[in-house]
């Protein structure tokens, strides 16, 4: 069965391809100028058991347990009690599949907040450089090591804000914004780059008082909360 | 003999010039493709933010944000994949651009992955 996306795809085709012939070009290649195709993939952390989507906290105060069933994701900066979140979505689950070759428009990574901390923080988004496991990954055997604020705030490729005060970005509940990563799965799509997926830590770990922005987990169960990776592209011809 | 090959070498230097005419005609086309392939806009190469607004676990609507007042007049055409069924709506978009939100006339479930067709016809 043809879809009916893929006829006005392929109608945007026919019209270019008419566009070439000496004398119609003028009309028909008017048609084709109006078209502007993009196609998105979203990619959802359902049902709980989907492995499309793999997300785990590793907390510093219980440095060698795992905690990738949880239902919660955590961030927090705090003396000795850092925590860290590491998510990935397997791009690959895309039917059809993104081109290689397609360029990537926007990818935005939606969290959904359920507990906001009382200060605006920063969270900085680390394209993981090393593989890592659901239920095993730990604090001390994470991507980037044990090292509090590491990596460097230079090499995060994407932020978001939350907090409750007036100014911050993300003050209440709900799908945070502002977490863009196009340059990182634009990298993957092109295969320039191994999709390890994400850290997202705290911009300044090791606060005085503890900071903490609590997320909805694959684990939930709850669709309206999972994790979401939306890509936006285009197909190069 | 001088006769015919005199009327040899016409019939030659004309095959040549025919052959001469051909190649100019195919080349010009050619470039005709070039030309039409470099003038084509589009009215938006941005970023389009796209957001399944759900109902007990179906893509019930889709917004479609971010759209810049060049595509302003334009229908936008939505269609939802996910694999198993496949619906779809269609809107204007907004004088300024903007945000659209589009209704699917038959909501899909939501699976680990869907796929969104969006397609701007017009301004």
């Amino acid at each position: 069965m043809i879809s009916w996306a893929r006829v006005i795809a392929v109608a945007g085709g026919i019209l270019l391809g008419f566009g070439t012939l000496p004398g119609s070009a003028a009309s028909l290649s008017l048609t084709s100028q109006n078209l502007t195709p993009y196609r998105t993939c979203t990619i959802t952390a359902t049902p709980t058991t989907t492995t499309a989507v793999a997300d785990a906290t590793a907390r510093q105060g219980s440095a060698t347990t795992n905690f990738g069933t949880l239902t919660t994701l955590t961030v927090s900066s705090a003396s000795g009690a850092n925590q860290r979140i590491h998510l990935r979505f397997d791009l690959t689950v895309c039917s059809p599949a993104i081109p290689a070759t397609a360029i990537v428009r926007l990818a935005t990574l939606r969290l959904y907040m359920t507990a906001v901390p009382a200060a605006c923080r920063v969270l900085d988004l680390f394209p993981s450089t090393a593989t890592w496991g659901e239920t095993t990954l730990t604090w001390n055997n994470q991507p980037f090591g044990a090292t509090i604020n590491n990596p460097p705030t230079g090499s995060r490729t994407g932020t978001f804000n939350v907090g409750t005060p007036a100014g911050c970005q993300n003050q209440a509940a709900g799908y945070v914004t502002g977490a863009t990563v196009t340059s990182d799965v634009a990298s993957f799509v092109a295969g320039s780059v191994t999709n390890f997926g994400w850290m997202i830590r705290d911009d300044t770990e090791g606060s005085a008082t503890t900071r903490t922005a609590t997320f909805s987990a694959k684990e939930l169960g709850t669709v309206a909360q999972e994790p979401q990776l939306v890509v936006t592209y285009v197909r190069v011809p | 003999m001088t006769t015919l090959r005199r009327i040899a070498a016409t019939v030659a230097i004309t095959a040549a010039g025919v052959t001469v005419g051909a190649a100019a005609s195919l080349s010009f086309a050619s470039s005709s493709l070039g030309a039409a392939t470099t003038a084509t806009p589009r009215c938006t190469t941005a970023g389009l933010t796209v957001l399944q607004n759900l109902t007990v676990g179906t893509v019930a609507s889709v917004t479609v944000g971010a759209i810049p007042a060049a595509c302003g007049g334009a229908t936008l055409q939505v269609t939802v994949n996910n694999g198993v069924t496949n619906s779809g709506g269609s809107a204007a978009v907004p004088g300024g651009g903007g945000s659209v939100t589009v209704t699917i006339a038959v909501p899909p479930a939501v699976t680990a992955s869907e796929q969104t067709d969006l397609v701007l016809v017009g301004p």
